[in-house]
């Protein structure tokens, strides 16, 4: 106790508080750009740039032809807790704006050789320039409206912080995230981002948020999304979700923005890919760009000083929305790929023959439309059958190209989930009952799934050392080979196949269509063919297979057009 | 090659062949038809094969020279079809190469070598088993459609074709579901055939009823003979499964219904059934039985029927088009249904057919669940 000289609690002088601020709020130049690009757009700019010399280390430079200040506003925003965002602790609740702590613009002077030149509507502008949080000088200056904040030497003064900046390329990197980020909230604000001179970042104006994502990351990736757009309750989730098919184990964009905000949120996340359950193969991560709108009061954002996690009050409900959202996006037709151009409806009017028409009630069918298409068309569509793998046939809009094999696996697929949460598949006696051998590990495959292997038809009974006796088995359409089908059954599961899947019916439900299914390579009668395409359209997520791959891709009639020269 | 034939015998025998030829193959001759003329044969033999069947029958012609030579089948029987009524010469012209006339009509076909056509299988007819095409015609008409029709099991592809001195028989089956029948016979001798149905489909558009059909076989395929036309085809290797063991002796309950009222039933319910399992689920109880089907997502639909019953009541399902089939085999009005229990196999048999063969066939139920 000696050894600790008794000191005197003491108000901290205003200076040291804003390094303590900019620990938490300033810890690279990629937070600086970040709080700097929010204040710019909260000052309702049409373009933002962006300049870094040395990955920020050098100079970060922000400008915005947005409001402006004049000089009393100025000098104020310098200081700690000055804002024009909220006036009393109510305005908290539910805000609106990017910032409104009030603390980033003197932390970040605090730390830095800084300088602000503004100019407001009519006012003449006004350059501050403040040196680790002492102001040096104050003079009148020329500007067009609009705020420009020049950051030179970050951390010049707290060489800790300064030594623990990483390569001039990661930090760079960090700041074009962090630009990127605020760009997808904003698609009507054009912004750019250089780097010693040279343009990393380069977006227009865009009217629609996918133009943005385009501009950022490229068409290509754009064109892999599906539009998310769901509400329930109080709560909207828009966005976009990658088609299955098309994710990848790596590279993946996930972001998640509340209330215009762009927050950090794994579960948000985890719930979305929930959502591609069934659809997707195991270890694909599907990029992700969702927007959550809901009342300010649902939400707290101010649970973080960089703003990057929300709180929501019914955490639950949010996560199964999102979830929702996910898989009503994945639920079209049209959520197939498209073969060049735009993707296009295939309507379950189409194949309503009278002997099927009930099992197409699964589609929204719309009133009206089917009242252009003569009967005749509508019940003879004529389907063919390619490489004894794929049905061809004319849709509303193009030529649909289903893949028999993956689109019998998604029918047996759902309705093996039902057969096994409801009363079981019907089984069919057999005559001559089977028997088969398997290796010890299939044989313990078989013990730990029997109850399922009820439920969808097999009752399997143990004959002898390795051989077991097949009492019953399912009959799901006439090609059905039961032996075989269970034989491969039981190696896949015993094997370990569909392993990624966490939920074990789903995993038992993914391996038996698949091995049930009709096999590429297998020709179909034009009645088989038929009621394939009808069940496919009555399915809840039809365009994709249980492996992440598509079941149905899309000729757009425009696109042949556009090859054959007819635009 | 040179011979005269009638446009009439040309087109009968290319009618006989032309089923045998397959319509799509990889193997250019089978899509030809082998024609050879030789005056001891007296007359023209046309022989078609899609290799599994082969078809070969003669037709009367005058034959000035002999020879043989493969034409495109399908040319031909178009040829044939066009020409006049009247007779037509054809004379070989080079190398697998004919020249077709009739009247002012003349063409020139191109054909293959006859070496290229493969040989047919060498069945010896000396010591042929007899038949009655009627009598096989009337086996093959009740129970060919119980084989099977999936690959995994070829022997369930096949019709167990039993011969024995005192009767033939026949016996199909999938597994599910299977159909028998018996007719009586004199002086044959003890064989068991698995032939395949496509093969019998041939016996019975190419015999006449009142034909009589010389059976032989070799090693692996079985020949048959009537007339100037024959039937070869390979034969499916056995043994056949031991289906006697597999039908029901102690069935204690039976049914007694009217085939028309129990089909329309059966259609009715089937509407509501699922499309992929057909299940409908029976109910006898004394002088009824209940109809019933329910399918999820879809709806219900329940019917009634009059029958004679015996036997305790009875819950059971099963697939209705497996029953549908069997009923439109039946050869009466009036066909008994005998049970043991829910998960045993069902039998059905004509009631009071004036006939020698006696039939029956069986279904097993689909597991019901409550």
């Amino acid at each position: 106790m000696s050894v600790v000289a008794r000191a005197r609690v003491q108000l901290l002088a205003g200076n040291v508080a804003d390094q303590i601020a900019a620990g938490e709020v300033v810890e690279r130049p990629a937070s600086v750009v970040k709080e700097l690009v929010e204040n710019a757009l909260d000052a309702g700019p049409q373009t933002v740039r962006v300049e870094l010399e040395d990955g920020g280390k050098t100079l970060i430079r922000v400008s915005d032809d947005g409001a402006g200040m004049d000089r009393e506003d100025a000098r104020l925003a310098l200081q700690r807790h000055a804002t024009s965002k909220i006036r009393t602790a109510a305005d908290l609740i539910g805000v609106a704006t990017f910032g409104f702590r009030g603390e980033a613009l003197p932390a970040i002077a605090s730390v830095s050789r800084f300088e602000l030149e503004t100019c407001g509507d009519g006012d003449a502008a006004t350059r501050i320039r403040v040196t680790g949080g002492r102001v040096e000088s104050e003079a009148e200056s020329v500007r067009q409206r609009g705020t420009t904040v020049t950051v030179r030497g970050l951390f010049y003064n707290t060489p800790a912080r300064r030594k623990f900046l990483r390569a001039t390329a990661t930090e760079t990197r960090a700041a074009v995230e962090a630009l990127t980020v605020l760009a997808l909230t904003r698609p009507d604000v054009a912004f750019a981002l250089t780097s010693d001179g040279r343009g990393l970042l380069d977006c227009p104006p865009a009217a629609r948020l996918i133009d943005r994502v385009g501009a950022l990351w490229g068409a290509e990736l754009a064109e892999t999304l599906l539009a998310v757009s769901h509400r329930a309750g109080p709560l909207e989730v828009t966005g976009f979700a990658q088609r299955p098919a098309q994710a990848r184990p790596a590279g993946r964009k996930g972001y998640v923005f509340v209330r215009g905000r762009p927050i950090r949120d794994p579960f948000i996340l985890r719930a979305a890919e929930a959502g591609y359950r069934s659809t997707i193969a195991p270890g694909d991560r599907p990029s992700l760009l969702l927007f959550l709108e809901l009342p300010g009061d649902a939400v707290d954002v101010n649970v973080h000083p960089t703003k990057l996690e929300a709180r929501f009050r019914d955490k639950f409900f949010v996560e199964k929305v999102v979830e929702e959202a996910v898989r009503e996006a994945l639920a079209p037709l049209d959520s197939a790929a498209p073969l060049g151009g735009a993707g296009f409806q295939v309507s379950g009017a189409w194949f309503q023959t009278e002997g099927s028409a009930h099992a197409a009630s699964g589609i929204p069918l719309d009133l009206f439309g089917a009242r252009s298409l003569t009967p005749d068309t509508r019940h003879q569509t004529p389907l063919l059958q390619v490489f004894e793998t794929y049905i061809l046939f004319q849709a509303d809009q193009g030529v649909a190209i289903v893949d028999q094999h993956s689109a019998h696996e998604r029918v047996l697929y759902e309705d093996v989930m039902r057969q096994l949460s409801g009363d079981g598949a019907p089984a069919q006696r057999l005559l001559l009952p089977l028997t088969l051998d398997f290796a010890p590990a299939e044989l313990d495959a078989i013990e730990a799934h029997r109850e399922l292997l009820a439920r969808i038809g097999y009752e399997i009974e143990p004959f002898s050392g390795r051989s077991i006796v097949v009492h019953t088995a399912p009959n799901p359409h006439p090609r059905f080979e039961a032996a075989r089908c269970l034989q491969e059954l039981v190696a896949d599961l015993a094997g370990g196949r569909f392993g990624g899947w966490q939920n074990r019916l789903e995993r038992f439900a993914a391996t038996y269509a698949c091995r049930a299914a009709i096999k590429a390579g297998q020709t179909l009668e034009a009645d088989e063919m038929r009621q394939l395409i009808v069940r496919l359209l009555s399915a809840t997520l039809p365009a994709h297979d249980v492996h992440g791959r598509p079941s149905m891709v899309q000729l757009p009639k425009e696109e042949l057009e556009r090859r054959f020269g007819r635009t | 090659m040179k011979f005269t034939i009638t446009r009439e015998q040309l087109q009968e025998g290319l009618a006989a062949v032309a089923a045998a030829i397959p319509a799509k193959t990889t193997l250019p001759v089978l899509a030809n038809v082998l024609v050879e003329a030789s005056k001891q044969g007296g007359g023209l033999r046309l022989s078609g094969t899609d290799l599994d069947i082969a078809v070969s029958t003669t037709v009367p012609a005058e034959v000035d020279a002999d020879g043989a030579v493969t034409l495109p089948a399908k040319k031909l029987i178009d040829i044939a079809r066009e020409l006049p009524s009247g007779p037509v010469r054809v004379t070989a012209a080079g190398e697998a190469r004919v020249s077709i006339e009739s009247g002012r009509s003349k063409f020139k076909l191109l054909g293959l070598p006859r070496e290229e056509f493969p040989s047919f299988p060498a069945v010896k007819f000396e010591k042929a088993w007899k038949a009655a095409a009627g009598v096989v015609h009337k086996l093959v008409g009740h129970v060919a459609f119980a084989a099977s029709t999936e690959e995994s099991r070829p022997i369930l592809n096949g019709v167990l074709w039993e011969l024995r001195p005192d009767r033939m028989r026949m016996v199909a089956t999938n597994g599910h579901r299977l159909a028998k029948m018996d007719v009586p016979a004199t002086g044959g001798s003890t064989a068991d055939l698995i032939v395949p149905p496509k093969a019998l489909e041939q016996i019975r558009r190419l015999y006449a009823g009142d034909a009589e059909i010389e059976l032989a076989k070799s090693d692996n395929h079985i020949g048959f003979r009537a007339g100037g036309t024959l039937v070869y085809s390979r034969l499916i290797e056995g043994p056949y499964p031991n289906y006697e063991q597999v039908i029901p002796r102690e069935n204690d309950k039976q049914a007694t219904v009217d085939k028309a009222a129990m089909a329309a039933a059966l259609r009715r319910m089937s509407v509501v059934a699922s499309d992929q399992t057909h299940r409908i689920r029976l109910a006898f109880a004394g002088g009824n039985v209940k109809f019933s089907v329910q399918t999820p997502d879809l709806g219900e639909a329940q019917d009634e029927l009059a029958v004679t019953y015996e036997g305790e009541p009875l819950e059971i399902g099963f697939n209705a088009m497996y029953l549908l089939e069997i009923l439109k085999y039946m050869p009466t009005d009036e066909v008994r249904i005998t049970f043991k229990a829910p998960e045993r196999a069902a039998t059905i048999e004509p009631v009071g057919w004036n006939d020698p063969a006696s039939y029956m066939a069986l279904v097993m139920p689909l597991r019901l669940v409550d």
